[in-house]
């Protein structure tokens, strides 16, 4: 399986990693622990196992009644009376295995044969047996030889039910104990990677704000890790724009360029008229039209990126004015601006003018005797909205002739070249701020153009 | 009319200038910046057609030049890059009018036609005196209401004196103004497209002010 998620492989990675070196440390531990317990149990055999023979071999040495030994007693264990107790000791006849004598606890039964000592390789043997009541016993055998040259196999035994029920008790904690240090591993592990891999974070959202406009480049310092990525990134980001600069200034100049001989070209063949004149004029029309279409295009390419810019709608309007002013001022015609002041576009001054230029000429051209131009920042939108209302005192459309006119510039792809009221490269132009352009009637009495844009 | 053309393309400097010739202006032609600049600088125009990207010294450079020396006279710009800041570029450097590229000779005229009646300070096509009317986007005129034949030449120099109506004209005036830097000074055309005049229109129309020159006055104040 493929993990996609760095955080998630981090993750994954560590936490198995702390399952596995935990389980493995829990193991050990308990191991460790149930042999020195067991060492632990063993020497206390021992113990019990040379004080038997010490007793045995006292009582020897007192009667030198053959085959009879004496009754060492308790060993100072109480267990060993007590029947049954799990706590035993016996000593056998090496000759022939016979029971010579057995402890209290013992009442009467016998120890099954433990594992007889190999004198070749010892005289002691350890293990494990059954008691009398099917308990598990650990035990400890000496083979011992007295002086009169009589040989037992001395044989203490213990229940290993305690020392199995400490080596649970224990592995039960060390779990336990390990499983919330697992926990917290995981916890601080997931810490880490968020903490760890928070810059990405910062630069996916700093990528992102540069692909939505709002930035032009990645902002902010990142760990040395990445550095190297964001400066790349920033080359990229700034080598692409120059690319689309150079590009659009290309086509630019290609397009000017066309535009002096294309005048020449009709010029001339308006002045001979004839069939060749009249096909070269129809062919210049197309040329020219697919030139501004195209050109149009070309300016807003990959103008949504690196915008950043702000443009104060105020000077830009009131050059717009002059224009329009000196244009049609001798006819009589008002243009009045409304502006509010401090009023900030969130984009490039050209788009500003290329919309409420091409808005405002076209009320120029409508009007009877004014154009009124209102703009204001919307109260209360969030982010900041600005509304620029251009109206006109001229006959205005009807509803549907709004819609059409409006419609015509919905899609940019597809778009045919060459609209009559150069609407569509407004609707176009507002679309790229996310903004709109809508056609209402105005209170003047003609077409009022209401462009909704951001503002900042 | 006298009309200076700025335009760097031959082509169409050679198409504007045949163009404006045949509708009754005067023309001198420059094919660089600073020819250009020069003769606005110097000659008495009606009216300049200048390119923006021309050789040598830009449009918009010469144009503030011209202004920031006093030069009034009316300039149509003709560009190719048609974008708001461009158009308002030049209104701001004193441009009057602009024609984008590529246009039809017949739309210059018409722009260039406009300006010049605006800057002798008419708002309409039509300049009447007493029963004389010409109709300047036509080329016609009319002396109580009945169409009058006049030569190109003819007409020009009614139409000069017309736009300026009310006012002495000068006979250094109308030559500068109505002849390109070819034309002889020292001859006596003037007295003799005067006379013309008078002759299809009467005499009282166009006054001789000895010394001064001529005057178009409405007869009513012709006394």
């Amino acid at each position: 399986m493929r993990i996609e998620s760095l955080s998630l492989r981090l993750f994954l990675s560590a936490a198995l990693w702390s399952a596995v070196s935990l389980a493995a440390a829990g193991v050990i531990l308990v191991a460790l622990y149930a042999q020195s317990v067991e060492r632990a149990f063993d020497a206390r055999l021992s113990v019990y196992l040379k004080t038997l023979v010490g007793a045995l071999a006292e009582g020897v040495g007192a009667s030198e009644g053959g085959d009879s030994l004496p009754d060492p007693g308790n060993l100072g264990e109480p267990r060993f009376v007590l029947p049954f107790s799990g706590w035993y000791w016996m000593v056998q006849r090496e000759r022939d295995h016979v029971v010579v004598l057995g402890s209290a606890s013992l009442a009467g039964d016998s120890l099954s044969a433990p594992i007889q000592p190999n004198p070749a390789l010892g005289r002691s043997a350890r293990g494990l047996l059954l008691g009398p009541r099917d308990e598990r016993l650990r035990y400890l055998s000496r083979l011992i030889t007295f002086p009169d040259g009589a040989s037992y196999l001395v044989t203490v035994a213990g229940t290993s039910a305690e020392t199995e029920t400490d080596i649970r008790v224990f592995g039960t904690r060390v779990a336990l104990t390990l499983t919330v240090f697992g926990l917290g591993l995981v916890l601080a592990t997931f810490v880490q990677v968020r903490i760890g891999l928070k810059p990405l974070d910062r630069m996916r959202a700093a990528l992102q704000a540069v692909r939505a406009g709002t930035a032009s480049r990645l902002e902010g310092t990142y760990p040395t890790e990445i550095a190297p990525l964001a400066q790349e990134l920033n080359a990229l980001i700034e080598s692409n724009q120059a690319i689309i600069d150079r590009a659009r200034t290309h086509v630019g100049n290609l397009a000017h360029g066309l535009k002096t001989p294309l005048s020449v070209i009709v010029n001339e063949a308006r002045a001979s008229p004839g069939p060749l004149a009249s096909l070269v004029i129809e062919q210049a029309r197309r040329m020219e039209t697919q030139i501004s279409h195209h050109l149009d295009r070309a300016r807003i390419i990959g103008r949504e990126r690196a915008i950043g810019a702000r443009t104060e709608a105020g000077p830009a309007i009131a050059g717009i004015a002059r224009v329009l002013r000196r244009l049609h001022g001798a006819d009589g015609l008002m243009i009045d601006l409304d502006i509010e002041e401090y009023l900030w576009f969130r984009g490039e001054r050209q788009d500003l003018e290329e919309m409420v230029g091409n808005l405002m000429e076209n009320g120029c051209k409508w009007a009877r005797s004014r154009v009124q131009v209102t703009a204001r920042l919307v109260p209360g939108a969030e982010p900041q909205v600005m509304q620029i209302d251009i109206d006109d005192d001229g006959y205005g459309l009807s509803e549907s002739q709004r819609k059409q006119a409006v419609l015509r510039g919905e899609r940019l792809d597809e778009n045919t070249p060459g609209s009559g009221l150069g609407l569509s490269i407004v609707t176009d132009v507002a679309g790229l701020y996310r903004g709109r352009l809508d056609l209402l009637v105005s209170p003047l009495g003609g077409l009022r153009a209401r462009l909704t844009l951001p503002a900042a | 009319m006298r009309v200076l053309i700025v335009e760097d393309d031959v082509n169409l400097n050679r198409q504007l200038a045949d163009a404006l010739r045949d509708a009754g202006y005067a023309v001198d032609a420059a094919v660089d910046g600073e020819e250009g600049h020069h003769l606005g600088d110097t000659e008495p125009y009606d009216a300049v057609i200048l390119d923006l990207g021309l050789p040598m010294m830009d449009g918009l450079s010469i144009l503030e030049n011209w202004r920031r020396s006093g030069r009034t006279m009316p300039v149509l710009i003709l560009t190719a890059r048609d974008r708001w800041s461009d158009k308002v570029a030049g209104i701001d450097a004193g441009a009057d009018d602009y024609v984008a590229k590529p246009f039809h000779i017949e739309e210059v005229l018409a722009r260039l036609r406009a300006l010049v009646r605006r800057a002798a300070g008419h708002a309409t096509n039509d300049i009447e005196c007493g029963p004389l009317r010409l109709d300047t986007r036509a080329g016609r005129v009319t002396l109580d209401g009945r169409p009058v034949k006049l030569t190109s030449h003819e007409y020009r120099l009614l139409s000069y004196l017309m736009l300026h109506k009310g006012r002495v004209v000068s006979r250094t005036e109308i030559i500068e103004h109505l002849y390109d830097q070819d034309f002889d000074r020292d001859s006596n055309t003037i007295e003799v497209f005067v006379g013309r005049l008078r002759k299809k229109l009467g005499t009282d129309l166009i006054r001789t002010i000895r010394g001064l020159g001529y005057a178009v006055e409405p007869p009513a104040h012709a006394d």
